[in-house]
């Protein structure tokens, strides 16, 4: 009875665990037994964990993780400096709503993959191109989500600052940004999403290393367990970025928190 | 009476969501003696929020001024504080960060603001709550730190726009007879705005009656109960007579706009 109940208090983890162990099992059954595909086209978990375990040992692995979040880093870090100022001042303020909405709308509406070599001719290989495209990806979501933050910011709060003689500035401190927060670290959520697609479109164009130069090169060189380590290193690393904002998330806005809970 | 707020020829014209020009105020005059509790009753919309929202500096009158102690009030200013029915706290701020709200909007040093907000915790019964966040507590604890943090900044003038409103019937009682409490140690100047006839006698020395939109002084009823009010007092016929009074004034309001 003690381990009905435990099952159905976990029983979102425990499914889920389930079904990926089923997805890797059928996977590998599949391929060794029903339908043995060369191992040139495609490939198999067993050979994947083997390549995993092989390339978590070698420097090169960590070196291309190394560049990535060097570009990665530089253009999130630029995308949170300028997203959130213009995000909060273009919902503050109507005539900066009216002037930059169209173009950045039209903007976040667009494959802007599609200007990778653009920025790779004009930023250069290196870091610095890379960088530019994680922002320009990046960017949106926060500008997006700290203006309809601060529209929904209480106007209540709005009055109270100004009856106790608050000015622009303490508005903007003490009450806008606050109640962006929580907007904020949602649009945090989907540029990380997007930045790591950044990275990994700048490495694919033009590059000599990084984890999107290596997952190509295996690719194009038929090593596919190679490949897949890379990509299962991204998802993971997403996933933890992700969770982190989630729990970010909580900590500035306990007063939501405890809304989801009931 | 030496007035301490007077309101002259008030007059308020906001357009409505339908670009139609909606008259809230008319002409509204107003006088308050120093250390005097009056209420403003009168039917939905009469534009009682909104003279409240205009003597505190948020709104400016179309037409008409106010003084407060001799001077003209053009803005928000240290010596008016509001309590607004629906708390206004901020969410992501303790008791104790609330309460300093406007000491911090002010420039008061942090050692004398948190003083301060110790002394007011206190008076409005929070003590051991300080470290609380505003969702933690009930709508009543809320508003009393509404009242605190009002009081923080050591207004003159109380204004008070329908501050119990939102509270259950038990709590409004209850806040009624601290309010009175409060106010009797602190002597300030309260200008309260409510729906309510009894909560409106039960309090003041004087209660204006306001007419449906637009808005203007129709009757001014002084309440002479005497001082401290207890609970019992609202049980007895003079009570009564007072609260039917009011009331057959305020009905033809309500009645004239169906």
């Amino acid at each position: 009875m003690a381990a009905r109940e435990y099952f159905t208090e976990h029983r979102r983890l425990w499914l889920g665990l389930c079904s990926f162990f089923f997805l890797v099992a059928a996977w590998e059954l599949v391929l060794t037994y029903i339908v043995p595909v060369n191992p040139f086209f495609f490939t198999k978990p067993s050979l994947i964990a083997d390549a995993f375990k092989e390339q978590i040992q070698s420097a090169k692995l960590w070196h291309d993780l190394a560049v990535s979040s060097q570009a990665f880093l530089w253009g999130f870090s630029f995308a949170v400096i300028v997203g959130i100022p213009v995000g909060l001042v273009m919902g503050w303020r109507r005539r900066v709503e009216y002037s930059l909405d169209p173009f950045l709308t039209a903007l976040y509406a667009s494959p802007l993959v599609a200007l990778a070599p653009l920025f790779i001719i004009v930023f250069g290989v290196g870091v610095l191109g890379k960088a530019a495209l994680v922002f320009l990806l990046a960017v949106f979501p926060f500008v997006f989500n700290a203006f309809a933050g601060v529209k929904s910011t209480d106007s209540l709060l709005i009055n109270v600052i100004r009856s106790f003689g608050g000015r622009e500035k303490d508005l903007y401190l003490k009450v806008i940004l606050p109640s962006t927060m929580p907007y904020i670290i949602a649009g945090a959520r989907l540029a990380i999403g997007r930045g790591l697609v950044g990275i990994i479109v700048g490495e694919f164009y033009a590059a000599s290393e990084g984890i999107g130069f290596a997952i190509l090169q295996a690719g194009d060189t038929y090593r596919l367990p190679d490949m897949f380590v890379g990509i299962i290193i991204l998802s993971l690393i997403a996933v933890g970025l992700t969770e982190l904002m989630r729990k970010l998330e909580l900590m500035v806005a306990p007063w939501r928190a405890s809304d989801e809970a009931r | 009476m030496a007035s301490f707020i007077k309101a002259r020829d008030v007059s308020l014209v906001f357009k409505s969501k339908d670009r139609q020009p909606v008259t809230a105020l008319s002409n509204f005059s107003l006088d308050i003696a120093h250390g005097e509790f009056v209420s403003i009753v009168g039917p939905s919309g009469c534009g009682k929020s909104s003279f409240l929202n205009i003597l505190l500096g948020l709104i400016r009158p179309g037409n008409g001024e106010i003084h407060l102690n001799g001077t003209r009030i053009t803005g928000p200013g240290q010596e008016r504080a509001m309590v607004f029915q629906e708390f206004g706290l901020l969410p992501w701020r303790t008791v104790t960060a609330n309460v300093e709200l406007g000491l911090e909007l002010k420039g008061i040093a942090p050692a004398q603001r948190a003083e301060r907000a110790t002394e007011l915790i206190k008076l409005v019964g929070l003590t051991g709550f300080e470290s609380h966040y505003p969702h933690e507590l009930s709508g009543g604890m809320k508003q009393r730190v509404g009242l605190a943090r009002a009081l923080a900044t050591e207004p003159e003038v109380l204004l008070m726009d329908e501050p119990f409103a939102a509270l259950d019937a038990q709590t409004r009682d209850l806040m009624q007879m601290e309010l009175l409490q409060i106010w009797e140690r602190t002597k300030k100047t309260v200008l309260f705005v409510t729906h309510s006839i009894e909560e409106a006698a039960y309090l003041s020395d004087r209660v204006i009656v306001m007419t449906a939109r637009p808005g203007r002084t129709k009757d001014i009823l002084k309440i002479d109960l005497p001082r401290p009010r207890d609970y019992e007092m609202r049980l007895t016929p003079e009570f009564n007579d007072l609260k039917l009074h009011i009331w057959e004034v305020l009905k033809e309001e309500l009645t004239s706009r169906g």
